[in-house]
């Protein structure tokens, strides 16, 4: 096992960029590698050094034995973890725009708020972020209709706009509150909002599953009522209590399934 | 500067030289037949050496390419390259930047690439473009095909007025030549519909694709402008389009010639989507026997293939009801613009895999024609970029060419479907082209059909425009080395536009400025303003714009090549 700790000592207005620094790439550096390093800083670079405190302690034979953990706010260093397949990294802070973007295993643990575009495209592995989340959270790149595909992202605080926009597979499970949209253009795979959605869950779905826990605002008018369901296996998951359960989006003939608790959302019916 | 190419194995099919070891000597940009003593010596020793490529049909310039790259943003982060000393950044793969446009072709050995579709209301802007495309001769096609004043003329059988617009509009918008894009259809597109077959006429104008290009082409003979017209017909896509196709190539059968250099008084574009037999997608088969027995019959059509790469590419046309059409297929976002008078354009992306039947039999269609036309002079190397696949492809669609060992492979290897093989004659041909009849349909025939007599070729006093490539002819058997044809292709050894040597090893060491490439008519101009205020008034109620800010002026096309024709002759 290697654990590899970057303490800030210096802050960067302009964001550092960490997708070299995944566990992929990182597996086989030494202390003095990681000294050498120059990090990407806008259209230059600059040593690592220059912003951290680096340790590194014990060995790894492979990416899955590394522990990465930047041990401070994070909020203007982008694309960490980005593509990574392996290992895990721990933010113990914010973490700037694309955390965890296209990755495709490991994990990645952000113990602040995570800026837009977390988790886009992911295709396999983990990521927990015990804050907020901004816009575009597991979303696919712009103009890209092929979004997430795979793994799973929990956001214990809230998530903004856009959540997921052309998921075709994964899980998201949101603890707070969830802004418009959430879910749009998805074909596949599941979300979990537990907080209240302010508008329009499902914007053109095709497929897949979106339950709502708390408190919808406004529904879009391509979801059709398929009545009111019991304690709903959805997607293999079981849940208690009464749901109300529309399928849509029937602007393009979507066949998602959208389930609110029916307790708050009384509103709708 | 004076250089002398020394010892490769040149292929030069205007002069006949057929893998001949020889010096190809210029200076000032010119080719000579001797230098001094003094001249700078690039040992090519047994390197294929070839005239820089022409291409004769590409979208890379205008407002199409904008509107896909901004409306493609997944597509622009494809193909990122970091900026060097020398050329700037790279981005994209279909629709690249302008300097990337520039750059991939200069690595591939390409001098001169025509763009070919410019709606004359867009033309400023497709200089613009072409002002920050690199290192390549850029001759764009005018727009004519669904143009109300054209309409008009051919309606009316009014050829002298319409050579006389013709020859305005081609001063207007610094154009080269004719394009017609699905006449008449593109038109109906402004009603929500489009014409089937040459004899549909467009709504309101009542005038029928057969009276466009017919009329056109008189006109185009009556100038004796360099090139033929240039016609997408209607019916792109559809299964079963192909006696529209023929029936487009021989509705133009009596239309005398009038030009020395080039044979051709049509050009077929990407006959690859016009070559379907059957009544739906489900029964749909190749269409390229019949088309190329009537090639085979007939010279006065040339034709480009529209080569189906297999990649995931973007659509754009001038064919606006097509696109909707592939729209409606795929499900996938679609962009549409009207362009007021002229012409009405799409664009949709387009994912061409060898697991789906239909596009494995494109694929094979497009090969198929490029092995059943006998005459390397009347075919042209395309993918009709980006349409059928993105230019950087040409150098594999090289490789299918000259290897029948690979088209079998793949069909065997089933990296395309089934349908390849059971619905084309493709793994009937057994044809191989060789570095000669390379050379012809991607440097000769593109400059004889172009009337371009400077280039693609190697004559003395034409412009020293080269390629070298890694390859060595006489120690090399194409037929069973795909890969190595591919790459040899895809980066020059040396690629030298106009005496300057640009590439060097596959990469782009010197960057220059585009000329924009337009003809001239002359001995007109009485002609030409009687009918520009014959036709003020419709232009002024209609169009949005006014006629001074229409014109492309001077500025927008600098630096220029002019290819003056003589009208009276
Ligand atoms: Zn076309
Ligand atoms: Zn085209």
């Amino acid at each position: 096992m290697k654990q590899i700790t970057l303490t800030p000592k210096k802050f960067s207005s302009i964001a550092l960029e960490f997708d070299e620094l995944i566990p992929d790439e990182i597996y086989g550096w030494s202390k003095e590698d990681f000294e050498r390093y120059e990090v990407p800083v806008g259209n230059t670079r600059f040593p690592l050094t220059d912003y951290y405190e680096i340790e590194v302690e014990g060995e790894a034979e492979s990416p899955e034995e590394v522990k990465l953990t930047i041990d401070g706010d994070a909020g203007r260093v982008k694309y960490i973890g980005c593509k990574m397949g392996a290992g895990e990294i721990i933010v113990n802070g914010d973490a700037d725009l694309q955390a965890g973007a296209e990755m495709t295993g490991g994990s990645l643990t952000i113990n602040g708020n995570a800026e837009s575009y977390a988790g886009r495209e992911m295709k396999g592995g983990e990521i927990t972020i015990k804050g907020n989340v901004r816009e575009y959270a597991g979303t696919s790149y712009i103009g890209e209709w092929r979004g997430m595909s795979g793994g799973k992202i929990t956001i214990y605080g809230n998530a903004g706009k856009q959540l997921a926009d052309a998921m075709s597979g994964g899980e998201i499970h949101v603890h707070g509150n969830c802004d418009i949209l959430a879910g749009i253009h998805m074909t596949k795979g599941f979300i979990q909002i537990d907080g209240d959605v302010t508008r329009w869950p499902g914007g053109q779905m095709k497929n897949g599953a979106i339950v709502v826990n708390g408190r919808l605002e406004r529904l879009l008018e391509g979801f059709e009522l398929d009545g009111i369901v019991n304690d709903p296996v959805v997607e293999g998951r079981e849940f208690t209590g009464k749901y109300i359960k529309y399928i849509g989006d029937i602007g393009v003939n979507g066949k998602g399934s959208l389930l609110l608790n029916a307790e708050k959302n009384r509103h709708h019916l | 500067m004076e250089y002398i190419l020394k010892n490769g194995i040149v292929y030069d099919p205007v002069n006949e030289i057929n893998g001949e070891k020889k010096d190809v000597m210029f200076r000032d940009g010119k080719i000579v037949n001797s230098v001094s003593d003094s001249a700078k010596i690039l040992d090519v020793t047994d390197k294929l050496v070839m005239p820089a490529g022409v291409d004769v049909h590409c979208h890379l310039a205008g407002p199409k390419l904008c509107v896909g790259r901004l409306y493609r943003p997944e597509d622009e982060r494809k193909g990122v390259k970091p900026k060097t000393d020398i050329t700037r950044a790279e981005t994209g793969f279909s629709i690249p930047s302008c300097p990337a446009t520039g750059y991939r072709f200069s690595r591939m050995g390409y001098g001169t690439v025509v763009e070919a579709a410019v709606p004359p209301l867009e033309a400023k802007h497709t200089h613009e473009e072409i002002i920050a495309i690199p290192n390549i001769d850029i001759p764009p096609l005018t727009l004519f095909g669904n143009n109300w004043f054209v309409m008009q003329f051919a309606k009316e059988g009014n050829i002298e007025d319409l050579a006389a617009f013709v020859s305005a509009w081609l001063k207007i918008t610094k154009g080269y030549g004719v394009k017609i894009v699905n006449p008449c259809g593109s038109e109906a597109w402004g009603w929500g519909g489009n014409v089937h077959g040459i004899d549909d006429p467009a709504p309101y104008w009542d005038v029928t694709a057969r009276e466009v290009i017919r009329a056109l082409a008189q006109a185009n003979e009556m100038l004796g402008l360099p090139h033929s017209i240039h016609v997408h017909p209607n019916d792109l896509g559809h299964p079963g389009n192909f006696p529209t196709t023929i029936n487009t190539i021989d509705c133009m059968k009596d239309i005398k010639k009038n030009s020395e250099y080039r044979n051709q008084t049509i050009h077929l574009t990407h006959a690859q989507f016009h070559c379907y037999e059957g009544t739906s997608w489900r029964d749909v088969t190749s269409g390229a026997q019949p088309v190329a027995d009537y090639i085979n019959k007939n010279d006065h059509v040339t034709m480009d293939l529209g080569a189906v790469t297999l990649d995931e590419t973007t659509t754009m046309t001038a064919d606006g009801p097509m696109e909707y059409d592939l729209y409606e297929l795929t499900g996938l976002k679609w962009a549409n613009k009207d362009i007021e008078l002229e012409t009405a354009s799409g664009l949709v992306p387009f994912i061409y895999s060898g697991r789906n039947p239909v596009h494995s039999l494109q694929w094979a269609i497009g090969l198929e024609l490029a092995l059943m036309v006998e005459n390397p002079w009347q075919v042209a190397l395309t993918t009709d970029s980006p349409n059928a696949g993105p230019f950087i492809r040409y150098p594999r669609v090289i490789s299918w060419l000259m290897s029948n060992k690979r088209r079998m492979e793949m069909m065997d290897n089933k990296e395309v479907h089934g349908w390849a093989a059971k619905k084309s004659a493709l793994a009937t041909l057994d044809r191989e082209y060789d570095f000669y009849d390379i050379a012809t349909i991607t440097r000769a025939a593109p400059s004889k059909i172009y009337g371009f007599e400077d280039r693609g070729n190697l004559s003395v006093g034409s412009l020293a425009d080269i390629a070298v490539y890694d390859l060595e002819p006489n120690n090399f058997d194409p037929t069973v080395n795909a890969a190595a044809v591919e790459n040899a292709f895809s980066n020059a050894l040396y690629t030298i536009k106009d005496g300057e040597i640009l590439v060097k090893d596959g990469e782009v060491v010197k960057v220059v400025s585009s000329n924009h490439v337009h003809t001239e008519v002359q001995g007109f101009e009485d002609q030409e303003k009687r009918i520009l205020e014959q036709i003020m008034p419709m232009f002024n109620k209609y169009y949005t714009v006014k006629f001074e800010n229409y014109i492309v002026h001077d500025h927008y096309a600098e630096p220029s090549t002019v290819y003056k024709v003589n009208a009276s002759k």
